[in-house]
């Protein structure tokens, strides 16, 4: 069974570099799902974004660990991700914790921005 | 299996919030035209005001930090980068083309480095930096923005940025975004250099 619903995960996000956007321009977004026996977080760019493959997106729990998302597809350039980048998580998790770090580029912009968000 | 999709609606919440949208800098993009024009370099939108006054004290390519008293008399370039912004290493051809053909003639382009990230994804390190500056052929002073002092104290944005400072320590041009020797945005770069080297 495959469920969604709306996650009051973001209590906090900064953008560094940011151009007015609409909230349905929002960049990203995060899906947790259940794998084996371990959890899959994956990062899904908005349409028309582009998450930046040269800094891999990073979470950040408060105990100092960092995890690295990662994906075996890049763009021609090796510049973005040519899918969604996640990472395996073990045990199931319902939530997820820490700060979360993305480099994000819009298609008709040529700059990158960094999204920074508390989970 | 459960999927929860996060929306990050919060951060253009907190801007506002916070008036971070609103303070100076480059123009907003609002609508399609002004979208097409976001990556492009803006005009002043302000009269003259004295460059601030960075205190980075890691330098590559010069063998003391540069200050800018010691530069009055000359143009200076400054280009906030990092080497993992696809963007920024694209713009890279241009910035030392500038730095060959106009250095004798009095600019001094300086990279402020800045990361986007913690110590952790390498940006900070003086050794990834220097690397980066060696592949891609930059010769032209750089200082490492760790703390991001001077990247804040510019106000700047975007990865990458470009103030444009006069012989008297001016910012007279600011402006962001990727461009390619010899594109639009390229000639206006070096349009600007130009009329300010003969200032």
């Amino acid at each position: 069974m495959r469920s969604t619903r709306p996650a009051a995960l973001a209590l906090l996000a900064l953008f560094a570099g940011c151009a007015r956007v609409s909230p349905d321009e929002a960049p990203l977004r995060l899906s947790v799902a259940a794998e084996g026996p371990g959890t899959r977080l994956a990062l899904h760019p908005a349409p028309h974004f582009k998450i930046n493959a040269r800094l891999v997106p990073a979470l950040e729990s408060s105990d100092g660990a960092v995890l690295r998302f990662a994906s075996g597809r890049l763009t021609a350039d090796s510049a973005y991700f040519a899918e969604p980048p996640s990472v395996l998580v073990s045990g199931r998790r319902a939530e997820v914790h820490g700060t979360l770090r993305a480099s994000v580029c819009r298609d008709d912009e040529r700059v990158c921005r960094q999204v920074v968000i508390a989970l | 299996m459960r999927l929860y999709p996060v929306l990050f609606t919060l951060p253009v919440i907190a801007a506002l919030a916070t008036g971070a949208l609103d303070s100076a800098g480059p123009a907003q993009a609002q609508g399609p035209e002004a979208q097409r024009r976001v990556a492009l370099p803006n005009p002043p939108d302000r009269a003259p005001a004295p460059a601030p006054a960075w205190h980075n004290t890691s330098w590559l390519n010069t063998d003391h930090p540069l200050a800018l008293p010691e530069l009055k008399g000359r143009v200076v370039l400054l280009n906030f980068w990092v080497f993992t912004c696809w963007n920024c290493t694209n713009t890279v051809p241009s910035l030392v083309d500038f730095d060959h053909k106009y250095r004798d003639h009095g600019l001094t382009v300086i990279g402020i480095h800045t990361p986007e990230f913690p110590p952790y994804a390498g940006e900070h390190d003086r050794g990834n930096v220097e690397r980066a500056l060696r592949r891609y052929g930059i010769e032209y002073p750089n200082a490492q923005d760790n703390d991001s002092k001077t990247w804040d104290l510019y106000r700047i944005r975007y990865w990458p940025s470009f103030v444009l400072i006069d012989k008297r320590g001016n910012v007279r041009y600011e402006g962001y975004g990727e461009f390619h020797l010899n594109d639009g945005s390229y000639r206006t770069w070096d349009q600007r250099i130009r009329e300010l080297l003969a200032e």
